[in-house]
């Protein structure tokens, strides 16, 4: 099945600007609506998340560019998952969190205290705090962007 | 643009994947909750750890609209004609976002309809009403602590109620046969909450452009027919059906001897004993209670004493002639009562008398 993709421009609008020799990042959050046309094909909207109730999907994109003079090394970015939202999908690339912070790594390496003494493997509704850590120094003017997928719960 | 379109539409693969395992939620976070998140970035520049940087994003959860209203037990209601206060059993729940009061009718379905187990909606039921079931007498039964109601008021989010239909059978000169069935339906509409004792106002879909705050988006399905998706609105059916006895008579008679030919062939001649079999049969769907036989004996024939039997059966239509000694007579009737004639079955009364 083929998937098309649209995006509403407006959402996408540039970082503001920063000062000098800093890092500029953008957060933006979209819903994902998926509508059948009429030859049977599903199509992914990502709208912006002016009407938004529970049970909606959510794209959260981080923009991050190096706006300094110098490159930007340990470049970290760390996301709290909101109260509200359950973390659904986030690639392979960041390490997550189930206990506030304090242990990462993949989800699947991670485990949950039960009541009762035992551990359980840690599920992606358990998921507290998102974080990329980037192994190489972000050039200057570099940027990129980064995605996560979470439901309004 | 395109190299974004290319990214974003990598992972979009995995979210279809993903939408199946999707628990579904219920009622969920509650209307006008701000949804905030926040990423941050720590680097350093040349060694040096630099001052934190912060990006938020803002959005508010709007007001999903959104009913359940069900049929308990799936199964009809079985009635008599002329009973009062037959109970049929809904439940309606608030699956909305928010704390909403719920508008409430119960209505009858049209003659000629579907009921909701099936067959022909062929009478009404009369009186209509609607009860709340109340937390104290018999939770889940209509009872006297119950309360008549035309609205619920401040229904919780993921809150649900019993309600009862309590509708009278007719009874008397239009009362419905046998396997009649009355369908009605309950239907409950979202109304504005917030204000206890009052029903609210109604509720409209936000339409046009989104607004920076709550809006309003209805999300019930379809109910029975006529009740349209997304219209804040849900209903669904319940019926009665009768079940009543219903009794058809049949006498039989035989010559049992005559003076002259005792028991062989015995004709009907003066003097000769005749036996009369009267047949109770039961054809309806429930058992009839103290069936009252009456039978005015011919003057030409003198009732013999004794001679009654009640209660008795029959074999493919042919009188027995069994059961107990009872009954009475005070001329020129026989009499009897048999006290039940189950669904389906058969009794009689036997007597005998000589011919003048």
């Amino acid at each position: 099945m083929r998937k098309l993709l649209l995006l509403l421009l407006a959402a996408l609008a540039p970082a503001p600007a920063v000062a000098a020799d800093q890092v500029a990042l953008d957060n933006s959050v979209f819903v994902e609506r998926v509508s059948t046309d009429a030859n049977g094909k599903e199509r992914i909207l990502l709208e912006e998340p002016t009407v938004v109730v529970p049970g909606d999907k959510l794209v959260f994109v981080l923009a991050y560019r190096n706006a300094g003079a110098q490159p930007a090394d340990k470049f970290v970015i760390t996301n709290p998952m909101p109260a509200a939202v359950r973390f659904a999908d986030a690639g392979n690339g960041p390490v997550v969190s189930v206990d506030g912070g304090k242990q990462w790594g993949t989800l699947d390496t991670l485990t949950i205290a039960s009541a009762d003494g035992t551990r359980r493997a840690a599920q992606p509704a358990d998921v507290t705090h998102i974080r990329w850590a980037f192994q190489k120094p972000i050039p200057v003017g570099g940027s990129g962007k980064l995605m996560f997928r979470g439901v309004v719960k | 643009m395109t190299s974004k379109l290319t990214y974003l539409g990598a992972i979009s693969l995995a979210a279809v994947a993903m939408a199946a395992a999707t628990p579904a939620y219920a009622a969920g976070t509650t209307a006008g909750t701000s949804i905030t998140n926040t990423a941050t970035v720590d680097y350093q520049v040349g060694g040096v750890a630099q001052t934190q940087q912060q990006a938020t994003n803002t959005f508010t959860v709007d007001r999903k609209i959104n009913l359940t209203v069900a049929e308990t037990g799936n199964a009809t209601t079985t009635v008599v004609p002329g009973q009062t206060n037959a109970v049929t059993t809904f439940s309606l729940t608030n699956t909305s976002n928010e704390v909403l009061d719920f508008a409430l009718v119960a209505s009858q379905l049209a003659t000629g309809g579907t009921p909701a187990h099936g067959g022909t909606d062929a009478f009404d039921v009369t009186n209509v009403r609607i009860y709340r079931d109340a937390t104290t007498g018999t939770v889940g039964s209509w009872d006297a602590a119950d309360t008549l109601v035309t609205y619920i008021d401040e229904l919780a989010a993921d809150a649900s109620v019993t309600l009862f239909i309590v509708a009278d059978v007719p009874g008397g000169a239009g009362a419905p046969t046998n396997g009649q069935i009355s369908g009605v339906t309950l239907r409950a509409t979202a109304r504005e909450g917030g204000l206890a004792g009052t029903q609210g106002a109604a509720i409209t879909e936000t339409t046009g452009a989104n607004t920076a705050g709550k809006d309003t988006v209805f999300a019930d399905t379809a109910g029975v027919a006529g009740d349209a998706a997304r219209d804040g609105s849900h209903s669904d059916n319940d019926d009665y059906t009768v079940q009543t006895a219903t009794l058809a008579v049949t006498k039989t008679s035989r010559v049992i001897s005559d003076p002259f030919n005792i028991t062989t062939n015995p004709k009907l001649i003066p003097g000769a004993v005749v036996e009369y079999c009267i047949q109770v049969a039961n054809t309806g769907g429930a058992a009839a209670t103290s069936v009252v036989i009456n039978d005015p004996v011919p003057g030409q024939l003198t009732f013999s004493t004794g001679t009654i039997l009640l209660n008795g059966t029959v074999t493919a239509g042919t009188c027995n002639a069994d059961g107990a000694a009872g009954g009475s007579y005070v001329a020129p009737n026989v009499s009897g009562t048999i006290a039940t004639i189950a669904a389906g079955a058969t009794r009689t009364l036997v007597f005998r008398a000589t011919v003048n």
